[in-house]
């Protein structure tokens, strides 16, 4: 964890993990399994099972889940949470259990610190590129007729408000 | 009607077909696009994962810079639709959080009040514009043509945060189909995810994921997929041709290539209202559209 935790942060992670957490104690979560049979991931990723993570964390067997890289591996498609009888929504625990385990330490996919680190460099996730057409021909927005990309126009300060919540949340 | 038009990363990007074709077409519904400077990022889905604040932080701003403008802000993203009616739900639920969010933006000279309205494309064709009026423009109707109808995760999930479309039989994408004369129908995997957002864990399962929707399209003799998001959009046309370079292992067996011609929406529109393709970065599509577009297009201006 950094040092410069913003502690209005961390309470509210916590308090998104209390409220989601909250309605899912065994009485809540039958185990009926329509969130798994709607997974999309489950199908084809052995140990990505959104019924048996929440079993979990009702549990307060959170730990094992933060060190595993199942919670990665979820597509937001959002079907568990739409199918899910009890309003249970494994999506969203799914995110919390991320921004917990980012801040214990523990590893994710080098994928997302590329995205931070260019949003905060540069305002956006993916920098304006050369594309080919079919015909394999060059072409980027100018070329199109488009205007040019657009960024935070103070990039310094934008950085600079970004950079602190971003590192208060324990990562970057 | 007067919108902010939020563009988002992948379009601003690379996904041009969908930026020059909603350009083109939009205006000639009487929609007027107002471009927004100083955007950035709307957070989804890195920022959500690493960071919910940051992810708030993010789109709040892109929302405050709309309403510095005075407008409702349209997508043309499901990705970043979901992440700003998100963000303004959770501000709306959460008082402290929003004097968080508000106190940071205004170090960078932003006000949010999270008054504007947060438009999908999906909604301004079918619930604002409407398909009469759509229908009224066509010139070149889609005739003989039937497309499957991809509205893509994050335009119809989650239903409890109200989105442009029904959850579990959402129509109006087909709808839009139907009106510029095309044909369509429900299928299946209509409301399957592309997969695009596994592409950071496991590039393999992405691709699979991907493949069997295409598979599964292709299966029931539609001839090309109809989508309005941009990640599904790069998933389905930019990355078919890296789905068919491991096709016999994903299937498991020896695999005809899966040849799905794939159009963002405002594509079709363009076609449909006698536009020449490269008026609407058809030549920027990777799948294999040529055939369905000079059919279409055969007598266009």
């Amino acid at each position: 964890m950094s040092d410069d935790i913003d502690k209005e942060q961390v309470e509210f992670v916590s308090l998104l993990l209390q409220r989601e957490v909250s309605e899912m104690d065994a009485e809540v979560c039958e185990q009926c399994g329509k969130c798994t049979s709607a997974c999309p991931v489950a199908i084809y990723m052995e140990g990505f099972n959104p019924r048996r993570l929440i079993a979990k964390v009702a549990l307060g067997r959170t730990d094992e889940l933060l060190e595993s890289d199942t919670i990665w591996t979820c597509t937001s498609c959002l079907k568990c949470k739409e199918r899910c009888p009890e309003n249970i929504s494994p999506y969203d625990v799914i995110l919390v259990l991320r921004n917990l385990a980012v801040r214990a330490g523990h590893p994710y996919p080098a994928g997302y610190d590329e995205t931070i680190k260019a949003v905060l460099e540069y305002g956006v996730a993916q920098q304006p590129r050369m594309v080919r057409t079919r015909a394999h021909e060059r072409r980027d927005r100018a070329s199109l007729g488009l205007p040019p990309a657009e960024k935070p126009r103070d990039m310094k300060k934008f950085n600079e408000v970004l950079g602190g919540i971003v590192r208060a949340g324990g990562s970057g | 009607m007067k919108y902010a038009l939020y563009l988002g990363c992948t379009i601003q990007a690379e996904q041009f077909g969908c930026e020059i074709s909603a350009r083109e077409v939009l205006p000639r519904l009487g929609v007027e696009l107002v471009d927004m400077e100083g955007t950035s990022c709307c957070g989804f889905p890195a920022f959500s994962s690493l960071s919910t604040i940051g992810w708030f932080y993010l789109s709040a701003r892109n929302l405050a810079l709309a309403e510095n403008l005075g407008l409702d802000i349209l997508t043309l993203c499901n990705g970043c639709y979901a992440s700003f009616v998100e963000t303004k739900h959770n501000l709306e639920e959460n008082a402290d959080l929003k004097g968080f969010i508000q106190e940071k933006l205004r170090q960078e000279g932003l006000e949010y009040t999270g008054d504007i309205r947060v438009i999908h494309i999906i909604e301004l064709l079918h619930d604002l514009i409407g398909t009469e009026k759509i229908s009224e423009t066509v010139t070149n109707p889609l005739k003989g043509i039937k497309l499957a109808a991809h509205p893509g995760c994050h335009a119809i999930r989650p239903s409890s945060l109200g989105r442009p479309d029904n959850a579990e039989n959402p129509q109006k994408l087909d709808h839009l189909i139907t009106a510029l004369g095309a044909e369509t129908m429900d299928y299946p995997e209509k409301t399957d995810c592309c997969g695009s957002m596994l592409a950071t864990a496991s590039g393999t399962t992405t691709l699979t994921i991907a493949a069997e929707k295409l598979k599964a399209v292709e299966g029931y003799g539609f001839d090309g997929l109809v989508t309005t998001c941009p990640f599904c959009f790069q998933m389905f046309d930019g990355r078919q041709g890296e789905i068919n370079d491991i096709i016999d292992f994903i299937f498991d067996t020896d695999s005809e290539e899966l040849e799905v011609p794939i159009f963002y929406y405002t594509q079709l529109l363009g076609l449909a209202m006698g536009l020449k393709p490269e008026k609407l970065g058809l030549e920027l599509n990777l799948s294999p559209v040529d055939a369905l577009v000079e059919k279409i297009a055969g007598g266009a201006k």
